[in-house]
């Protein structure tokens, strides 16, 4: 998955006519979230820390990206981005969606993958982060894939690299450019060495 | 054997993101920054109103029910300070987070809870609390009294 769009200061960016539904824990979180999004230059965001509030809101308005946290009413959050998804109730059932949550609860972690969001925030919430994140949403390429319960974006990424100016955080990451192979390429059966069980005396 | 649909639905956001008008994204973060601003007060009152909550609920006898209520002021006290830059504070109430949510029952829980809270309250006035090395060492301080209580409990759950 490409992240490489131009993020710098002089980018313009038009989300005056975005309509979106933030769904918060306490009135204080959505206001947190509400004034950045203001800053963003989105006139109309629609707020609230009730599900039921939020589901009758999706029935009766078309949004362009919604923002939730999935520990809103002790877990309620990741069945309702489920349950939008899987009910395919256009146009909304395809709409964005990023999850923001806070500390990370052992038992809901994986929960958060397969409800078919589009990405994953972790709280606390920093303009630049929100809007890397609404500009990466805006511009995810992968196909929708419904298969079996699910509903969503295609979970898996096609890495492509660190994105650029990147040193990337893991250990694994390879800091500099790969270049052209300095020796010939292994044989199959090199490789298949590799792979074969071989007894170990002891 | 289920049926695998791929499709590609419309994106409004991508289309709109390029329509003429808007700010730049400097700009856009100026204002949002700003009007962060413009509420400072009112969350720094909830924060201060939910620490207090929180030192109220620690001196009540233990039980699931309070844990829980406090783990949910804890979340919230984690995500709302770090917006507004008091990093070391949301650090504080995320380790509380992480042993209310652990199940740890040692008898040193409620000791290392009240340690958490006290210096949470101390940690949300920052220029208060001592220099920053001080204040890091606070924080170290209680990370490694959550990794004491929770990792055992850990690797009591990958190896059952």
């Amino acid at each position: 998955m490409s992240v490489e769009f131009d993020l710098s200061p002089s980018t313009p960016i038009n989300l005056s006519k975005a309509i979106v539904l933030v769904v918060e824990t306490t009135t204080h979180a959505a206001d947190i979230l509400g004034q950045i999004l203001k800053g963003f230059g989105i006139a109309e965001s629609h707020r609230t820390t009730s599900i039921r509030e939020a589901a009758e809101l999706v029935k009766h308005k078309t949004f362009d990206l919604i923002l939730i946290d999935p520990d809103v009413e002790d877990g309620a959050g990741y069945n309702f981005v489920r349950t939008l998804r899987t009910g395919m109730v256009e146009p909304n059932c395809f709409a964005p969606v990023i999850l923001m949550s806070g500390h990370p609860r052992v038992s809901r972690v994986k929960r958060a993958r397969d409800t078919g969001a589009n990405y994953f925030i972790s709280k606390p919430l920093a303009p630049n982060v929100l809007l890397q994140r609404i500009l990466w949403v805006a511009r995810d390429k992968r196909p929708f894939v419904e298969a079996g319960g699910y509903v969503g974006p295609d979970r898996r990424f096609k890495f492509e690299g660190l994105p650029p100016g990147s040193d990337g955080r893991r250990s694994s990451d390879i800091k500099d450019p790969l270049g052209e192979a300095s020796e010939p390429n292994m044989s199959q059966d090199d490789i298949d060495n590799f792979m074969k069980p071989q007894r170990v005396s002891l | 054997m289920s049926v695998v649909r791929r499709f590609r639905p419309e994106n409004r956001l991508a289309k709109m993101l390029q329509a003429p008008g808007g700010v730049s994204i400097g700009v856009a973060l100026h204002n949002a920054s700003a009007a962060l601003e413009s509420i400072r007060e009112s969350c720094m009152q909830a924060l201060d109103q939910k620490l207090a909550v929180l030192a109220n609920m620690a001196a009540r006898p233990e039980n699931a029910s309070r844990d829980e209520a406090m783990y949910l002021i804890a979340n919230e006290i984690f995500s709302e300070s770090g917006s507004f830059g008091l990093s070391e504070l949301s650090a504080a109430a995320y380790s509380l987070c992480t042993l209310l949510d652990s199940g740890d029952r040692t008898p040193t829980r409620a000791a290392t809870i009240r340690v958490h809270i006290d210096s949470m309250r101390a940690l949300r006035h920052p220029d208060m609390a001592g220099d920053q090395s001080a204040r890091a060492a606070v924080l170290e301080g209680l990370r490694d009294l959550t990794a004491r209580l929770v990792e055992p409990l850990l690797t009591e759950e990958s190896t059952t």
